[in-house]
Formats: C-alpha cells, structure tokens, sequence
C-alpha cells in the first residue's frame, strides 16, 4: 500500500469550528489511477492537501510507503514534497516572471541539481509534453494547456511517486480537458506513476481506473472503472 | 547552505525581472547614500576651502594692535593714539619667556604699483625676515626676505599673487625685474601666492612686501608701528602669554589694563579652535542627519519588501509547494534585501562621487582658489559605508523574511 489513511480527521476553526475530514479511510496502491469526487465544500482539496503534506491533520495516522506522515518539521516536509510528491492544480501555479524552462527547473533547484543538468532535465520534460517551442515563453504568454502542460512538466522532473491534481482541468475547454486527462492516463499506464485526480466532473473522473467519492468527510462510495463506464457521460469523453 | 553561483543568478533573476518593484524599493537606499556622501563630501569641501585661508599660519600666532583708548587712565584722556616701537619689541623678547618669534609689522595703504604700463593700487608691507616663522608664505616664484636684506635695508619686494598678475599679465617669472611702488624702485625677489584667509592689515595677494626699516625710512615712520607679530614657545600656554603681554604693554604705554580695544590681541589658536569645533559640529550634523536618511531609506526598503512578500505569497508558496524549505525562502528574501540594498547603494556612491568631482573641479577651477579643493571622500568612508549596506540589507530584509517563511504552501494555493 502506497498511500494510507486511517481514520485522518481534520477541523477548519475559522469564525466557527468546521469539521470537514470526519475520519477518512483509504487505501491506494502504487500505480493506481484514482480520482476524488463529492460535492463543492465536500473537503476534496483539504484531504489533497493532506495527501501532498501541504497541511496538516489532527489525527488518525497518514502513511506513505509505510513512512508516518506526522509531525513533521516544515524542511522535513519540503524534502519529501520535493521528492516524492508532483502537484498540478487548476490554476496552473507557475511563477509569472520566469519562463517555461526555468518554471520546471525550479524543483530541481531546490533540490541542488547543478544549473546545467537541470537545464538538460528541465528541457527533456518540456520537449516530450510538446512544448520545445514554448520553452523560453512566460507563462502569460501561453494558453491554459500550454500552461498546463509546463505544470506538469513541472510535477514530473522530480520523477515523484505520486501525482496529485486538483481539478487539472477546471480551467481548460473540453478539447484541451481531453488532451490533459489523455496525458495524465498515458503516464499512469507507461511509467506507472500513481495518480490521483480531484475533480467534479464525472467525465473527468471517467478516465481514471477507481473513483472515489467523498461525502459529509468521509469516504462513501469506491466504483472500480477499469472499464470506464462507471459514470454516465463515461463514452462520450469529458463534458463540460 | 548550498553556497553557489545559482543563489545568486536565481536573486539576480527575481531583482532584474521585477524592476519597478525594484526601482521602487531601492529608491530609499539609493538616496540616503547620496545625501550622506554628498554632505560629508560638501563639508570636507567646504573644510578645505576654509582651511585654505589658514594655510600656513602658524596655529599658535598671537598678533598684537594698538588702537586707540577707550578708558581715561594715568592721568589720560581717553580716544588717545598710541603706536608700538622697537622697545616694545626688545621688552616682550626679554621679559616674556613664553614668546618666541617677536616681530613687527607695518602697513601703507593703497600705494601705486607700476611695472611698464601696468600699474595696481595695493598695499606695501614693512616685515622682517622672522615673519615666515608666523605666516609660511607660499612662494610661486622666488625667495621671500631674508636676514641680510632687512640687515642691508635691500630694496626688494615680494609680490602677492594679484599684484603680480596685474603687473605681468602674460604670467612671467617677475624675479629679478625692478617695479616702481610709489616713489622708489623695488626690485621683485619673490610672489606669494596666498590669498585670503587670517588678513592682517590687508589681504597678502594684494600686497608688496619689503623689509621693514627700509618701509620706516623711506615714508619716515620715525619708528612707530601699529602691529606685532609673535609666536608662542611650544608647549608654553598661550592664555598666559596674551596676559603678560596684555600687562607689559599697559604698564609701558600708561593704558588702562583692562582696555581690550586699545591693545588688541589676536590668538590664532582660538580661531582654529572654533573653526575645528565648528567643522565637527557640521561633521557630526551631517552623519547624524545621513545615518537618519539611511535609516529612513532601510525601513522603506524594509515596508516595501513587507507588501512585495504579501504580493509574492503565491510565488513563495509555490516555491515552498515544489520543495523550498522556509531556510531557503528566509535566505533568499535576505540576499533579495542586502543584493537590493548594495546595488542601491553603489549606484548612491557613483552619483555622489561623480557630483562631488564636478563640485571639485569647478571650485578648483575657479580663479581665487587655485587648483586642489576636493569635495571628494575618503576611501575607508567609502568601505565603511558599504559595510553599513550590508547591514542595512540584513536589517531591512529580516521582517519581510520572517514574514515570507512563515508562509504556508497552502496559503498560496488559497491566494487566488
Ligand atoms: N483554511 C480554511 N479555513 C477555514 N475553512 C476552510 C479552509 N479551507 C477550506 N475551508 C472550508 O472547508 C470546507 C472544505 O473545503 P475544500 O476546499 O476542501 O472543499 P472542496 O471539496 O475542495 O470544494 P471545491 O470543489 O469547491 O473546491 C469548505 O466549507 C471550506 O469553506
Ligand atoms: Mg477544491
């Protein structure tokens, strides 16, 4: 078992408490294609969080390959983010004033690589993902799948164990949706890169081997979808 | 830490790819540094162009006038004329050890001066060989008057500057040559190229100077002088010199002892000493007033980097999202903060060193103050600022670096 939750519990104590992690239970092997959907507010994006120690939990206990996530001290947390963990979200997260190339090469920085190798590194992510034109572009001058696509580069150069997305393709049109979800499949079956998408879109979900479904902080129901038909909209691709 | 050139290409980067931001916050920096060495430049400056007008003073000269009294005394009126003579000279050598050189000095004004078709209207100065050792004239050409001259009653003369740049307008060595100062013939030995500064009987550019037993003959003096020129032995107490002489002179010349105006005395130790404490004053003035800009200037830097850390919460919580510990981010704020600060400050240092050359080389340039005032700093000011640079960068970036480390990778997800 890659990824394991046991009863993880978690509270927003804003203006009033809000508990909205309420005991998640969850098993996810490696190499998995799995995505999460419930409801807006149903606490997706906190157990993402969660899953890509970004925050914290107050407790149950949250291992990755048997390691306890707990505790940890803020550089402690960085270095395993660094390490084993690539995040791609609906706002695509680059940094405006750097290019495409040196967006990707920034994780590998921070990991020490020298400037040459991760320039090299950097350059054979963005060329397989098909932007070898883009690389010396800003952000703001690519379109959302472009963009996307250097996110992803991104996430990928560390050569992490897992992949966690938050809505990957919240901001894309329904062509460019395709192209993404397409993408994220093709490393999930080629590298065997565990994968883990939160959406709420079915079509979205509809690509992934397992869904799911998150609701009033806990797990509910688990379809398996090897045959990609679990959701209605299943064969007609991702709708919008 | 990694120590590696990619710190400081990656800062380099933020800093050049950002620049308004980095105009905006330099700005403070940059002008505190130029207001600092600007003023500390004007005042060495402005120290020089004063101390130009001592050179060669001797700072323990006591110049002694006589004037007339103000106070009945012995049997006098008061508003009587009085005059020095030689026997003043000879009793204050004799009866007052703390004196040194004793010499007197008299003046003639407005005497013409004419060499071929030139002429001037000067001053004519009767002095002894002794002065030098009160005022160190400073000779462009020739010698000044020596022992035997005064002896022999030579008739020579040295020249101030203007004097000699009437005279010879094309600026040719006048030594040797014979100038005609109101009846009699001198022949030139010397130009003095002093100007302005502690001006006894009239400014030593425009005068000419000759041995004073000739001046006392040839415009029949009868031996009277009004002025006389003394130096304090080294070590010995000024203070106490000016009051021998105070009594010697009031008790030979029948003068109330208190009548400060009928004996004038001059200490040109208390002259410098004000100007001293004057330029110290202005000294400490301008780097309290500099340190306050600089600080000012650092906590703008400061304030400003505070806002840009709010505004790059995303850009620090993707950074920390991809593997940044909170050491990198507090590290890289504070070399964005001193990086920021020293090129700020470098480019203050240029601006004022190159305002303070102009300002050197135009008052250099100037006519009445020959060549060599520099406005400039020292070099170890120079240094001694940089260092401060540097710590004006550590202090201006702490907070705003705190703050930045503290940032969560999630509070940038939820910036949007
Ligand atoms: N930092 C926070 N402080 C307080 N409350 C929070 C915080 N983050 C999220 N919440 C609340 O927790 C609940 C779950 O939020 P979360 O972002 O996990 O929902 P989600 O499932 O991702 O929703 P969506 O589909 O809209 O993104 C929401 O009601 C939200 O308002
Ligand atoms: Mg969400």
């Amino acid at each position: 078992m890659l990824i394991e939750l046991k009863d993880v519990n978690k509270t927003y104590f804003g203006a009033q408490p809000l508990h909205v992690l309420k005991g998640i239970n969850l098993g996810i092997e490696r190499g998995e294609f799995v995505s999460i959907m419930g409801s807006s507010g149903s606490g997706k994006s906190t157990l993402l969080n969660i899953l890509g120690i970004l925050d914290n939990y107050d407790s149950g206990e949250y291992r990755i390959g048997g390691k306890l996530i707990w505790d940890l001290s803020e550089s402690k947390a960085a270095e395993y983010r660094n390490k084993m963990i690539g995040f791609i979200f609906q706002s695509y997260n680059l940094i405006s004033f750097k290019t495409a190339v040196e967006n990707v090469e920034l994780p590998l920085f921070y990991q020490g690589v020298s400037r040459h190798k991760r320039h090299e590194m950097a350059m054979e992510y963005i060329e397989r993902l098909g932007l070898k034109d883009w690389a010396g572009h800003y952000p703001n001058e690519m379109s959302g799948g472009q963009k996307q696509r250097v996110a992803i580069s991104t996430a990928l150069v560390t050569k992490p164990d897992i992949i966690l997305a938050d809505e990957p393709t919240g901001a894309l049109d329904s062509k460019t949706s395709v192209e993404i979800m397409d993408l994220l499949k093709e490393l999930n079956e080629r590298e065997k890169l565990t994968i883990i998408v939160v959406t709420h879109e079915s079509g979205v979900a509809n690509y992934t081997n397992k869904i799911i479904h998150i609701k009033d902080g806990v797990i509910g129901q688990i379809d398996e979808n090897r045959s990609h038909d679990a959701m209605r909209f299943g064969s007609e691709g991702v709708l919008k | 830490m990694r120590f590696d050139i990619d710190r400081y290409k990656e800062i380099v980067d933020t800093l050049a790819r950002n620049r308004s931001r980095t105009l905006l916050t330099g700005f403070g920096i940059f002008w505190g540094i130029f207001m600092l060495l600007i003023m500390l430049g004007g005042g060495n400056g402005l120290k020089a162009i004063l101390s130009r007008n001592f050179a060669g003073f001797t700072s323990n000269a006591v110049i002694v006038g006589s004037s007339r009294t103000t106070k009945p005394y012995g049997g006098f009126k008061r508003d009587r004329y009085w005059s020095l003579d030689k026997t003043d000279i000879e009793a204050i050598k004799t009866l007052v050890p703390e004196s040194d050189i004793v010499t007197m000095m008299d003046a003639e004004w407005g005497g013409a001066i004419v060499y071929g078709e030139n002429s001037y209207s000067g001053i004519i100065k009767g002095l002894t060989h002794e002065y030098e050792g009160v005022e160190a004239p400073q000779l462009m050409f020739g010698r000044f008057i020596n022992e035997v001259d005064c002896e022999q009653e030579r008739k020579v003369c040295v020249i101030g500057k203007r004097v000699w740049s009437n005279l010879f307008p094309d600026g040719e060595d006048p030594t040797g040559k014979y100038i005609k100062v109101k009846d009699s013939y001198f022949q030139v030995i010397g130009v003095d190229s002093r100007s302005g500064g502690i001006n006894i009987s009239g400014s030593s550019d425009q005068s000419v100077v000759i041995p004073y037993q000739l001046m006392n003959k040839l415009y029949n003096k009868g031996g009277k002088f009004d002025i006389i020129c003394l130096t304090a032995k080294p070590g010995a107490d000024s203070e106490v010199l000016q009051e021998k002489i105070r009594g010697l002179l009031s008790r030979r010349h029948t003068i109330a002892p208190d009548d400060k105006s009928a004996i004038m005395i001059l200490d040109t130790k208390k002259v410098f000493t004000i100007v001293d404490n004057l330029f110290k004053g202005v000294n400490i003035l301008v780097i309290l007033v500099g340190l306050g800009t600089l600080l000012a200037g650092a906590i703008g830097v400061s304030n400003i980097m505070m806002v840009t850390v709010k505004e790059r919460t995303t850009e620090i919580g993707i950074r920390r999202a991809i593997g940044a510990t909170p050491r990198m981010i507090l590290s890289q704020i504070i070399t964005e903060s001193i990086g920021l600060t020293i090129l700020a400050g470098m480019l203050g240092i240029l601006f004022s060193v190159l305002i303070l050359w102009a300002a050197g080389s135009v008052v250099s340039s100037m006519p009445d103050f020959s060549s060599g005032i520099s406005f400039q700093i020292g070099f170890w000011t120079g240094i001694l600022v940089l260092l401060m640079l540097v710590f004006l960068g550590v202090l201006a970036g702490l907070a705003p670096a705190l703050r930045a480390m503290n940032i969560k990778p999630v509070d940038a997800m939820r910036d949007e």
